[in-house]
C-alpha cells in the first residue's frame, strides 16, 4: 500500500493535497483513495511502463551543459495536480488581464511612448532592455498583437494564493508535456480519472491554429502557416513537431526558407511556395542575420525587410521580450492600472530594484534571504537561492551586482506550495509552480491546459528541467 | 513538399531498407559458414570476403585468415560505427533523418524507427555473438520491415510517403544488384545460387515459381527479372518509377526530369531484355553495370529535388 498520509510538514507552506491540519482537501479526496486501493507495487510497475512509453515516443528534452546534446526523459510524476473550477477562473481572469496589459505596453513602447511621457514607467529601464528593439519603432503588426503565445509562470504564497513569478512572453515552451502528460495519464492510469470531470487539453493546438491564422497578413484568405524550428538539437524540438503535426502545418527550418523581394518562401520539390504566418521558435536574435546576429544560421536574411514590410506574420513578434524583461515585470500592475484602468487581479511577487542605490545596499545586505535573478537568463539559469548558497556564491553575486545592477533583481524567497509526488516509491512533498499559457487573438483565450511543473529534489524550489524539474498533468475541473 | 523534408524521407527509406538487408546478408552467412561445407579450407574467409563485396566493401578492409573473419566481418558490417553502412551506422542516419521529419511522419511510423534505433544503440558486439547474432539481426530485420509496414498503412500515400518509396525500392535495387555481384556461381552453381537467394529473400518465391533446385541462371532470371517477386531489380525498378511519376504528376511513358528519363530507361531494359542477353557479358559485369546506374539515378534525384534551390526569379 502506499502511505497517503503526509510525509512532511505542511505548516509553512501551502499544500495542494493537503490542509494543515492533515485532512486531505475535498477535491483530493477521490484520486487519493484510488491511489491507496491501486497500492504501491501496482502504480510502480505502471509507471516503468509510462517511462519507456515516454521514451519510445521521443518526450526527451535536450541537457545543453551536459556531452553534446544529450536527450533525456523529461521526468514525468503520475501524480496530478488538481485546480478546481473556482481556482482557474480566478487565474484565467487574471492571467487574461495580465496578457493584455502588457500587449498594450509592448504596442505603446513601440508607438508613442505613452507610458514612458507619463513616466508611469521609467524610460532607461526601457531602453535598456536587452530585448528592446529600435527596428520595431512604428512597426504595424496585424491587430496590434505582439503576444500570440505567453506562459505566465506562477506560485502559491504560504497562503494558497496564487501570484506571478514571471511573465514569459517570446517563445515559452512546455505546451507539448502538457498534451503528452495527459495521453500518458489516460493510457496508464485511466482509473484516476473515473470520479473528476476533467477539462481536456487536446484542443490547444487547434485554438493556436486559430490565432495563428487570425493574424495573416490582410488578404491572405488560406494564409500558409509554418512552424519555424531551430531543428533537431534544439531542447525544445520534440514540441516543435508535435505541434507541427497537430496543427497540420509545416515545420521548417531556416534554410527552407527564402526571401525575395521581401516576400517569403517555402523552397519545395515544386519551387518556392509564398509563406504567410511563421509561428517562430528562434529568438528575435537569431531569426535574420541582416538585422541582428550576422554568424546566425538559424534564421533567413532578410526576413526582417519581409516582416517591416507587411508580407508576413511572425508570432510572436520581434520585439516581445521588452515585456517579459525581468526589471520590467515590477511595472506590470502599474500597467494594467494605466492601460486598463482596473485593479490587478494577480499580484506580483515583491521585487527589489538594483539600480536604485538603496535597495541595492539592501539586496547586498540580506543576500542570504533573497533570490536573486539575472535579467538576462532563463531557465533556472544565472540565479542565486540566497539561502541555500554558499558565502563564496554570495559574494560573486554581490560584486557581479554591483558592476551592473541593471542586470540583477532580487525577491524574497516564496516557498511555492507542495504536491504530492512519487519519488523513489514513497509519496512525499514537492514545490511546484503552474505556467498557463495564453493565445492572444480575437481576445486573450487560456485553454485550461496548464503545465505543472515539479522540483523533484527534496527541499529545492527551482522547477526548471535543466534544473531537475519534472512535471505532472495538471487537471482544470470542470 | 519542403526539399529539405523529401531529401530526409528518400535517405530514410535508403537507410531502413539497408538495414534490413545487411542484417540479412550476416544472417544468412553466419547461418551457411556453420555448414560443413563452409568449413573445408579457406572456403570460410572466401564466404565472409564475398559478404563484404556484397555490403559494398570490394577488397576493403582486409579480412584476417586466423578463423576470426566472422567475428571481423561481423563488426564491420553490423557494429562499425566509421563504417557508413553498417546496420548501428544506417540505424542511426535513419533516425536522424526521422527525426528531422518528425512532423512528416505518423507517430507510430516514428516509434518504429526510435524504437529500433533505442533497440541498437543498447546492444554490444560481445554479448551479441555470445548468444548467437540471430536474435540481434532478427529483431534489427522485424523492425525495420515494421517501419515500412507502418508507414504504408499510417502515413498519406502522398509526395512524403512516395520519397520513402523511392529511397526504400533504390536501397533494395542497389542491394540486389550488389549480391549478384558479390557471388561466384561458375565455380559452385548450387551453393552459391542458394546462398544468393537466401540473402535476397528469395529462396521460397524462387522454388515456388520454378519447381526445382536453383540452377545458376534460373535463380539468377527470377532475382533479375521476376515480375511479381518484390525484391527482383526489375519489381524494384518498376517501383521507383511509379513513385516518382506519382511525385511528378507526369504521364506513364514520359518524363519531366533526368533521374525519370533514366529510370524509365532502366526499367525498359529489364521489361523486354531476354535474361540471355542481359547477361552475356556475365552475371558480375551486368549487375556492377546496374549498380552503377542506380548510383547515377540517385544523383540525378538528388539534383532535380533536393537541390539549394536558386533564388527564384
Amino acid at each position: 500500500m502506499l502511505d497517503l498520509q503526509p510525509q512532511y510538514a505542511v505548516a509553512h507552506h501551502y499544500d495542494e493535497l493537503y490542509r494543515p491540519d492533515g485532512a486531505p482537501r475535498p477535491h483530493y479526496e477521490a484520486l487519493a483513495k484510488t491511489l491507496g486501493r491501486l497500492g504501491r507495487d501496482e502504480i510502480l510497475a505502471r509507471v516503468q511502463a509510462v517511462n519507456t512509453a515516454l521514451l519510445q515516443r521521443g518526450v526527451t528534452f535536450t541537457v545543453y551543459a551536459d556531452s553534446a546534446g544529450t536527450e533525456r526523459v523529461f521526468p514525468f510524476d503520475i501524480i496530478p495536480r488538481i485546480l478546481t473550477a473556482e481556482e482557474w477562473g480566478r487565474i484565467e481572469r487574471g492571467i487574461q488581464q495580465r496578457v493584455r496589459a502588457i500587449n498594450s505596453f509592448i504596442y505603446d513602447v513601440y508607438h508613442g511612448e505613452r507610458i514612458l511621457r507619463e513616466k508611469r514607467v521609467p524610460r532607461d529601464l526601457v531602453y535598456s532592455s536587452k530585448n528592446y528593439n529600435r527596428e520595431m519603432i512604428d512597426v504595424d503588426v496585424p491587430h496590434d498583437v505582439y503576444i500570440h503565445v505567453s506562459g505566465i509562470d506562477l506560485i502559491r504564497d504560504e497562503s494558497g494564493t496564487f501570484m506571478v513569478l514571471e511573465d514569459n512572453c517570446r517563445t515559452p515552451s512546455g505546451i507539448s508535456y502538457v498534451l503528452e502528460n495527459r495521453d500518458v495519464l489516460k493510457r496508464a492510469f485511466p482509473d484516476l480519472f473515473n470520479d473528476y470531470a476533467v477539462c481536456p487539453v487536446d484542443d490547444y493546438p487547434g485554438r493556436l491554429l486559430d490565432v495563428l491564422r487570425y493574424v495573416a497578413p490582410r488578404g491572405s484568405a488560406q494564409p500558409n502557416v509554418v512552424l519555424l524550428t531551430p531543428g533537431i538539437y534544439n531542447s525544445a524540438y520534440f514540441e516543435h513537431t508535435l505541434l507541427a503535426r497537430r496543427m497540420g502545418i509545416e515545420l521548417v527550418e531556416g534554410r527552407d526558407l527564402i526571401v525575395v523581394d521581401n516576400v517569403v518562401f517555402l523552397k519545395t520539390t515544386r519551387g518556392p511556395e509564398r509563406v504567410d504566418v511563421i509561428y517562430r521558435r528562434i529568438d528575435d536574435d537569431y531569426l535574420d542575420p541582416l538585422y541582428f546576429k550576422a554568424d546566425s544560421t538559424l534564421g533567413v536574411t532578410g526576413l526582417m525587410n519581409a516582416y517591416r514590410a507587411g508580407n508576413v506574420t511572425i508570432a510572436n513578434a520581434i520585439g516581445t521580450g521588452v515585456g517579459d524583461d525581468k526589471s520590467v515585470y515590477r511595472f506590470v500592475p502599474e500597467m494594467i492600472r494605466f492601460y486598463l484602468d482596473e485593479e490587478p487581479l494577480l499580484d506580483n511577487v515583491p521585487t527589489y530594484d538594483c539600480t536604485d542605490d538603496v535597495q541595492r545596499r539592501h539586496v547586498i545586505s540580506h543576500l542570504d534571504a533573497l533570490v536573486v535573478k539575472n535579467t538576462n537568463a532563463s531557465g533556472g539559469y544565472g540565479m542565486l537561492m540566497g539561502p541555500y548558497a554558499s558565502a563564496d556564491e554570495r559574494a560573486a553575486f554581490k560584486d557581479l551586482i554591483e558592476a551592473n545592477p541593471r542586470d540583477f533583481i532580487a525577491q524574497p524567497v516564496i516557498q511555492l506550495s507542495s504536491s504530492p509526488t512519487l519519488v523513489e516509491g514513497v509519496m512525499e512533498g514537492r514545490r511546484v509552480d503552474l505556467r498557463p499559457f495564453a493565445l492572444y487573438g480575437r481576445g486573450v483565450d487560456v485553454p485550461a491546459a496548464a503545465l505543472t511543473r515539479v522540483a523533484l529534489r527534496e527541499g529545492s524550489l527551482v522547477v526548471n528541467s535543466s534544473q531537475g524539474g519534472g512535471s505532472k498533468d495538471t487537471w482544470v475541473l470542470q | 513538399m519542403l526539399s529539405r523534408v523529401a531529401d530526409s524521407l528518400f535517405w530514410l527509406g535508403r537507410n531502413v531498407e539497408r538495414a534490413e538487408t545487411i542484417a540479412r546478408i550476416l544472417d544468412v552467412n553466419y547461418t551457411r559458414a556453420m555448414d560443413l561445407y563452409s568449413q573445408r579450407d579457406g572456403r570460410s574467409e572466401k564466404l565472409w570476403h564475398s559478404v563484404m563485396q556484397c555490403a559494398g566493401f570490394v577488397m576493403e578492409p582486409a579480412l584476417p585468415s586466423n578463423g576470426r573473419a566472422a567475428h571481423e566481418c561481423f563488426e564491420f558490417c553490423a557494429f562499425d560505427p566509421e563504417n557508413p553502412t553498417s546496420i548501428v551506422s544506417a540505424v542511426r542516419i535513419a533516425r536522424t533523418n526521422a527525426l528531422g521529419v518528425r512532423a512528416e511522419i505518423t507517430t507510430e511510423a516514428w516509434e518504429s524507427i526510435n524504437v529500433l534505433y533505442l533497440y541498437v544503440e543498447e546492444q554490444k558486439l560481445r554479448s551479441v555473438m555470445r548468444e548467437g547474432p540471430s536474435k540481434f539481426l532478427r529483431r534489427v530485420r522485424d523492425w525495420s520491415q515494421a517501419f515500412a509496414g507502418i508507414s504504408d498503412a499510417t502515413m498519406s500515400h502522398g509526395d512524403g510517403w512516395n520519397f520513402i518509396q523511392v529511397g526504400r525500392f533504390l536501397e533494395r535495387a542497389y542491394m540486389t544488384a550488389r549480391i549478384l555481384d558479390g557471388i561466384d556461381v561458375a565455380n559452385e552453381p548450387w551453393h552459391e545460387s542458394q546462398r544468393m537467394l537466401e540473402m535476397c529473400c528469395a529462396s521460397a518465391p524462387f522454388a515456388q515459381a520454378s519447381h526445382h533446385a536453383p540452377d545458376a541462371r534460373d535463380a539468377t532470371a527470377f532475382v533479375v527479372l521476376s515480375e511479381t517477386f518484390p525484391r527482383s531489380l526489375r519489381f524494384c525498378t518498376r517501383e521507383i518509377d511509379e513513385a516518382m511519376h506519382r511525385i511528378s504528376r507526369s504521364p506513364r511513358g514520359t518524363f519531366a526530369i533526368d533521374a525519370e528519363r533514366r529510370v524509365g530507361r532502366l526499367r525498359s531494359q529489364l521489361d523486354y531484355t531476354p535474361i540471355d542477353d542481359l547477361l552475356v557479358d556475365g552475371v558480375s559485369t551486368f549487375a556492377r553495370g546496374l549498380v552503377r546506374q542506380y548510383e547515377l539515378l540517385t544523383r540525378d534525384i538528388e539534383s532535380s529535388y533536393f537541390p539549394r534551390l536558386p533564388v527564384p526569379a
